[in-house]
């Protein structure tokens, strides 16, 4: 996985090398007395105790003395919320906020606020529309590298020698994962997975039952199917239970999209050996780590700069494709997750 | 009448040594309470909420309530941004959404004073009413891109460090306070509230009171809500959700009546004091979001249930003095 990100992280380096030339990754100056506020959409919210651990990992890597705030608004009072807490955390001379903004760009105006004062904004999960008041954004995934990501994992549950496989999708109508699949057949044009042949496309319409009796469908229909790669974590679990229950598990095998809960008995069984998702703890962690180099001034936030964010190797601060103004991290790929460490995610 | 105004001074009494208190712990608490720069922060988080307080005052005294303040507040703005987008002048957009305040104002009223329908129910249709109306102008977008001028307009100082919405705040506050204490109008609000009959025998004009009250309520929410669209500088169809119940909750924090013909200004005025400074002074202290709402809630009940347990208790020992 750590391996998949440096490449990814190298892709993107060289993507910019033209434009910026090579200047020098930043390494964070740990022990910096940096006071930062972490402030999520709304407390209570599973994935956002995950980006919390996260961001106190790379704290207590970085051996801030300054403890990490972790304030966040009620699901009622979420947009004038994490505007009294950006204002506050100003006044208190806080160096860093970290927000997953839930307001649109009605945050802005504290935000620049914010930083007029010489604090330093970062985004992550969710930017700031206009990019307003925000030094950058850090981004879970990027849409388009997922099918890079679906195509890795189907060459190395395949094999070099390849086979035989079938998408499980959601709807057909489904934006977001017609999107990916569209990149995924896109990185299968690369020589490297010449050797994968996708026989067909089917939709359990994010049903389980659907989605079960498409994927014994699928292993009716083409004998010799290898693999079921389902980009929807409903139809992943379902397929691999359909398999598990035909007992085909050693001859077909299960990928795509899913939780690390609802995949743990699969993925240590052999019936799904690898699956993808982003960690929210990683993202935690990266945006720390980008606001920690921000506000300790190792690095700037202008598109080009480079810095190490610890165990997650090597990052580069970039123009955002979705957004006019905005800068971006790219976090991406994805985790993806084996037996070997889906147990721990899957608590 | 002395009994009354001797309690109300007591309440405020309390009032004011509860912010004296409230002030004191903040500033030892955090080093950044006590700066100009804060105070004004204070009052900015929250001047709309404090600005419709002021008519939410009139309204309760007057015993009614309005719960479609924020409601209006959100249709307000989202009629602004709405004809701002499709291509009216920024003041001509303003002048509409306060238009759009009026007549919810007296469609309430219509509703309340002349068919005779209870506060309770029409303003509660009204929260959800205009609620629904502001989302069909906007839909799941957000508007903004507003005028320089208008963004500053909420954001920007305009008298030293007071920005425009909380000077519009004091002007505001001095206005009704004059309304209600020392005018005609004042003493007719105060009779409706005591004792509505009374007040209709001795020619109170019962309707037509009550239709100012709930448009003024409805105008200043609506000019609140275009104060709020210019201090966020962007606008979506849930702006303002649910600020009803931090309004009345000043207002009866301030010592005003749920029953009405009791209660000032000057209490409100406290009371929104105190809930500022209290909030802020959480806030400083990284204390967030349920915990602050579970403090203000219990100040809430304490200031409903105070004056009745002291009425309980002075009863009870002037039994035992006859």
């Amino acid at each position: 996985m750590r391996k998949m990100m440096m490449s990814a992280a190298a892709f993107a380096l060289l993507a910019l090398a033209p434009q910026s030339g090579w200047t020098q990754v930043a390494t964070v100056t740990p022990g910096k007395d940096v006071s930062m506020v972490l402030l999520p959409k709304f407390l209570g919210i599973l994935p956002f105790d995950q980006a919390h651990k996260g961001a106190e990992e790379a704290a207590k890597e970085l051996q801030n003395p300054a403890a990490l705030q972790f304030l966040g608004p009620t699901p009622q009072n979420s947009v004038a919320g994490q505007i009294e807490i950006v204002t506050n955390a100003t006044t208190q001379g806080v160096k860093a906020i970290m927000i997953s903004n839930n307001s649109g760009d009605q945050i802005a105006p504290a935000a620049k606020v914010a930083q007029a004062k010489g604090v330093k904004v970062v985004t992550w999960d969710s930017p700031i529309p206009s990019a307003e008041g925000e030094d950058v954004f850090v981004a879970q995934v990027d849409f388009s590298e997922i099918g890079k990501v679906m195509a890795d994992m189907a060459l190395s549950i395949l094999g070099p020698n390849g086979g035989k496989f079938a998408i499980l999708s959601a709807s057909p109508d489904a934006s977001n994962q017609n999107a990916w699949i569209a990149a995924m057949k896109t990185a299968l044009k690369d020589p490297k997975y010449a050797q994968l042949n996708l026989v067909d496309t089917v939709y359990g319409n994010d049903e389980s039952e659907k989605s079960y009796t498409q994927a014994q469908a699928l292993v009716d229909k083409y004998p010799d199917l290898r693999l079921i790669m389902a980009p929807t974590s409903v139809g992943i679990v379902a397929a691999a239970k359909a398999l598990q229950d035909e007992k085909l598990c050693d001859k077909v095998k299960v990928s795509g999209l899913g939780l690390p809960s609802e995949m743990l008995a699969y993925t240590k069984n052999g019936c799904a050996p690898q699956f993808a998702l982003w960690s929210f703890v990683d993202l935690g962690y990266l945006a720390y780590y980008t606001a920690y180099a921000l506000a300790t001034g190792a690095i700037k936030a202008e598109e080009g700069a480079k810095f190490k964010a610890g165990r997650m190797g090597d990052y580069a601060i970039t123009k955002d494709p979705t957004r006019a103004k905005g800068l971006r991290v790219l976090m991406g790929p994805f985790t993806v997750y084996t037996k070997d460490n889906v147990e721990a995610a899957a608590k | 009448m002395t009994g009354a105004g001797a309690a109300l001074k007591r309440w405020e009494t309390l009032m004011f040594v509860l912010l004296v208190a409230i002030i004191a712990l903040n500033s030892l608490d955090s080093r950044y309470f006590l700066s100009i720069g804060n105070f004004v922060n204070l009052f900015q988080l929250s001047i709309e909420k404090s600005i419709v307080a002021l008519t939410m005052t009139l309204v309760i005294i007057g015993g009614e309530i309005d719960l479609s303040v924020a409601s209006v507040m959100g249709l307000a703005a989202c009629v602004a941004a709405w004809t701002f987008q499709h291509g009216a002048p920024m003041p001509l957009a303003v002048l509409l959404a306060l238009a759009a305040g009026i007549v919810a104002g007296l469609n309430n009223a219509f509703w309340i004073a002349y068919v005779g329908l209870p506060s309770l129910a029409v303003t509660l249709a009204g929260l959800i009413g205009y609620r629904g109306v502001a989302r069909i102008f906007l839909e799941d977008r957000a508007i903004g891109g507003f005028p320089e001028w208008f963004n500053q307009l909420g954001q920007q100082p305009i008298i030293g460090p007071l920005t425009a919405s909380i000077v519009i705040f004091f002007i505001l506050f001095v206005f009704f306070a004059v309304i209600l204490h020392s005018s005609a109008l004042g003493r007719m609000i105060y009779a409706i509230g005591s004792n509505v009959q009374a007040a209709r025998y001795s020619g109170v004009r019962v309707g037509l009171i009550k239709t100012d009250l709930f448009v003024a309520s409805a105008f200043v929410a609506a000019l609140a809500g275009v104060l709020y669209a210019a201090r966020l500088g962007s606008v979506r169809g849930d702006m303002a959700e649910g600020f009803e119940l931090d309004i009345i909750t000043a207002v009866l924090l301030g010592g005003v009546s749920i029953f009405g013909g009791k209660g000032n200004l000057a209490g409100v005025g406290l009371a929104i004091l105190v809930i500022l400074n209290l909030r802020n002074g959480m806030g400083l202290a990284n204390i967030t979001g349920n915990t602050q709402n579970y403090v203000i809630g219990g100040l809430l009940v304490f200031s409903v249930l105070a004056p009745n347990v002291w009425q309980d208790v002075r009863n009870t020992w002037r039994g035992r003095e006859i």
